[in-house]
């Protein structure tokens, strides 16, 4: 049976029928369903002799593969665009060692972006590697590629890219996949020792460089010729058969390809409905962008005067065009984000795509001619819109209602008071404590970086206090090497570590501090403190941030410290645990005040101004959502007026289960 | 081509809705796309599923629908349907529900965002089409139901209701049992009954 699979569940089917033996990564939107899906599959009894887990950062993951390569397993790698930073270290090199087992890199990209601090484009990162990467416009086109990749990887001894984007991680189609899957087996003699190929040295880094160079030449040659690569650089002409007598082409890549398809149709309905003939164009998908399939760009340009490439992130099937025209002293012009042709960032979609084309094509002038004089006819019907489309409520996103992380920064800022600070934030749910009224995060980098930068902010502005928040997974990805630093060379900054059990963020992945494993057994979870106190800081205070006053005691104790100092503030993720019955407003006691409101800022409190009462006049009152209020408590303890109460009893459970 | 677009707040269960448009399309034997927002967005922000089927035996490239193009907008909130207007199409329905989720940052400003003020703008923008606007009662749709989470059963119903899509209440049906949780199959059901009833 036909099953709807998203792009990274498509992934994770075709590494496992491709024998994949050790998946590893660092969970990272858009790309984390991949591995998760892996765990699911091998939990379910259905992908057998896989290994899969969640390494604590993506160069651990990348390392741990590679020693499996070494082996001879097959090992699929995944990641966020940003992730191969932290993973590059190791990439850069194993390329040059050369790879055994096959190994795969999934790195999702995210142009928007939607969910990332960086539009960083992993194409760009391939060629900087030396690492062939194949580009998917569809899930389909992922899930064979994701396939194919593995044998391209041993062919070559290379390690491979699959780069996919937001829109095809997150997209769905119907797929046929494998009920059973078993992983390739390791050969007999495992590892095989050999010093002068897997230890790398500058004299066999010079010979490796060679070798690199040579497969990439011969990857470009395949790309072009052989299927199923020459399939991901499938051309076609519109209208059919017009290939010879067509003069504009339009090359696109990854997303951006289904997206020009789609809107090449459009631009040909909409010129068929005006009675305008579609002048004939080349369409090419470029699936394999590095290294550059030249011998199939030479084919589909020859006798094109100019070409549009449509693509997202960075420009680098332009530049390779460029190259190329020059190179080959084609005759044809190319149009793209450099000579703002293009969008120069962000996604790209259908509509402005269609615009792009038509102009491209010299049809837009008569496209409009031709509707203005419909409507004047009366044939053409205006869409229906919102008379007041600027005044709909933003909704950035927010901590949730009963979100333990929302005490934290409560607290911490009610510690510091009016004590100059420097609130230096990381990566995770916790960034949302930037937004009003909680207010409590002035920097945000990379991940870890809200441990080191503090420590910057202590050398450079002593005069402020250096406060550093960090989740717990971020903790044990990359925060401890900075704690060692700031022992070391005895920083002044208090460190707020916001352990709500899980990887909260991405969708609630386990990490060392939980123990909890994906392939099963639960190990001896790492204690946040005991790092802490191995790294130095032996000044630590425990609090749980849904009690606010204990909260604020703990902060202010750590703050007052000169020298490495930290708050574990310990309460599981909402999305862990079953809800309390939510709290009430007691509309006898409410004054009206706003402070629950403006003070922690819970989407589970609005303001009804009709709402009444003896001690509100005609001020309104505070409501809570029952829906949404999970009973954290952090409210009733902020309402100076004691208007916000517990349940008495436990309500009849049952209505949301 | 059928375009239907699902729009909400995060949360509200879109995704399991468009999961399961997507199953009866398939059923039918058409070509099915879909696309999620998934991420930092989920966190109380506005999200939209596409569903785009290929009702006719044509491709579908893109997972996205175009601006102009929705057959259907299935809004799960009003200002999110609101917001996601300029993607109907010229004769697409919009199916909306009428209570409205509070943002914080509306709940902090002195003028806080009125859901049914919202419906009567919508009312009025439809005023020429009113066959076009379909306002479903949830609240008390889903007081009938016992449970609120059947929100998005609730709105595909109301939305097969409408005849837009070549889709009867009996594809639903077929569609929700292989989609949904074998101990949430009933309440489904049932949610389908009340709001067609």
């Amino acid at each position: 049976m036909k099953k709807l699979l998203m792009g990274n569940e498509a992934m994770a089917h075709a590494a496992l029928e491709a024998g994949v033996r050790v998946v590893a990564g660092y969970p990272g939107t858009p790309s984390s369903e991949i591995v998760e899906t892996v765990a699911r599959l091998h939990a379910a009894g259905s992908a057998k002799g896989v290994h899969v887990e969640w390494s604590t950062n993506e160069k651990v993951a990348l390392e741990l593969l590679f020693g499996a390569s070494l082996a001879g397993a097959r090992g699929l790698f995944t990641c966020k665009q940003m992730g191969l930073n932290v993973a590059s270290d190791a990439l850069m090199s194993l390329n040059y060692v050369s790879v055994r087992g096959g190994l795969v890199l999934v790195v999702a990209d995210d142009p928007g972006p939607i969910s990332s601090q960086t539009e960083q484009d992993t194409r760009r990162f391939a060629a900087f590697a030396k690492v062939p990467v194949l580009d998917p416009a569809t899930p389909e086109q992922a899930f064979d590629m994701v396939k194919v990749a593995f044998d391209l990887s041993e062919r070559f001894h290379t390690p491979v890219i699959v780069r996919p984007t937001t829109r095809v991680d997150h997209a769905s189609a119907f797929f046929e996949v494998a009920e059973q899957t078993e992983a390739l087996p390791v050969p007999d003699e495992g590892f095989e020792r050999d010093v002068s190929k897997w230890v790398i040295f500058p004299r066999r880094a010079f010979q490796a460089h060679g070798e690199i160079n040579e497969r990439l030449r011969a990857m470009a040659g395949a790309f072009s010729q052989e299927e199923p690569f020459a399939s991901f650089n499938e051309s076609f002409a519109m209208p059919q058969g017009q290939f010879d007598a067509a003069t504009f082409g339009i090359v696109a890549g990854g997303i951006s390809a289904a997206y020009a398809r789609e809107a090449l149709r459009m631009v040909a309905q909409r010129a068929e409905q005006a009675g305008l003939a579609l002048p004939a164009c080349r369409f090419m998908q470029v699936g394999t962008p590095y290294p550059f399939p030249h011998e199939a760009m030479a084919r589909f340009s020859v006798g094109l005067s100019d070409v549009l490439v449509i693509e997202e992130l960075d420009y680098v099937l332009e530049d390779e065009l460029v190259k190329f025209a020059g190179r080959t002293h084609a005759a044809f012009n190319v149009h793209g984000k450099l000579t703002g042709d293009a969008r120069d960032r962000g996604e790209n979609d259908v509509d402005d795509i269609a615009a792009r084309i038509e102009r491209f094509l010299g049809l837009s002038g008569r496209l409009r001619l031709r509707r203005r004089e419909m409507i004047e006819r009366g044939e053409v019907v205006q869409g229906i819109e919102y008379p007041e489309a600027d005044s709909l409520p933003v909704r950035p996103p927010v901590l949730c209602p009963g979100c333990p992380h929302r005490g934290s920064f409560y607290a911490v800022k009610q510690a510091l008071r009016k004590t100059p600070a420097v609130l230096c934030g990381d990566i995770g749910c916790y960034t949302l404590g930037n937004a009003q009224p909680l207010d409590a995060v002035d920097t945000c980098l990379c991940m870890g970086a809200g441990v080191t930068m503090a420590q910057g902010f202590s050398v450079a502005d002593p005069d402020k206090k250096a406060v550093a928040f960090i989740g717990d997974s971020t903790f044990f990805a990359s925060g401890m090497t900075g704690l060692a630093n700031a022992a070391y060379n005895g920083h002044d900054i208090t460190v707020m570590v916001l352990d709500n059990a899980t990887t909260a963020m991405t969708g609630s992945q386990p990490h060392p501090g939980t123990g909890q494993t994906l392939m099963g057994p639960k190990n001896e979870p790492l204690s946040i403190e005991g790092v802490l106190a191995a790294n130095g800081f032996l000044h630590v205070y425990h609090a749980n941030p849904l009690d606010k006053d204990a909260s604020i005691v703990a902060a202010k104790a750590a703050i007052a410290f000169e020298g490495p100092s930290a708050v574990i503030f310990e309460s599981p993720c909402i999305q862990l645990i079953t809800p309390d019955a939510p709290v009430s407003v007691d509309a006898q006691k409410c004054t009206g005040c706003k402070k629950c409101i403006t003070e922690i800022g819970c989407p589970g409190i609005s303001f009804d101004p009709h709402a009444a009462g003896p001690n509100s006049g005609s001020r309104g009152q505070a409501v809570i959502d029952t829906a949404l209020c999970n009973g954290c408590d952090l409210c009733v303890q902020v309402c100076p007026f004691k208007a916000i109460e517990c349940p008495v009893s436990p309500e009849e459970g049952g209505q949301d289960a | 081509m059928l375009n239907v677009m699902l729009t909400g707040v995060g949360g509200q269960g879109t995704v399991l809705a468009a999961k399961v448009l997507a199953q009866a399309a398939q059923e039918k034997g058409w070509r099915v796309r879909t696309a999620e927002t998934i991420g930092m967005a989920q966190r109380g922000g506005s999200v939209v599923s596409h569903v785009r089927m290929g009702n006719e035996g044509e491709e579908v490239y893109s997972p996205l629908i175009a601006k102009g193009t929705a057959d259907i907008v299935v809004a799960f909130e009003p200002a999110e349907a609101a917001r996601v207007l300029p993607y109907l199409s010229v004769t697409g329905v919009l199916v909306t529900a009428t209570t409205a989720i509070q943002p914080v940052t509306a709940a902090l400003s002195a003028d806080p965002y009125k859901g049914a003020q919202v419906i009567r703008g919508l009312v009025e923008a439809f005023q020429d089409a009113p066959e076009r606007l379909l306002v479903v009662p949830d609240e008390a749709l889903l007081k009938r139901v016992g449970n609120r989470k059947a929100l998005n059963t609730v709105l595909l119903a109301s939305a097969i209701g409408t005849g837009r899509l070549p889709l009867t209440v009996d594809d639903l049906r077929d569609a929700v049992r292989a989609c949904v949780k074998p101990a949430f199959v009933e309440l489904n059901l049932q949610a389908i009954d009340v709001a067609l009833g």
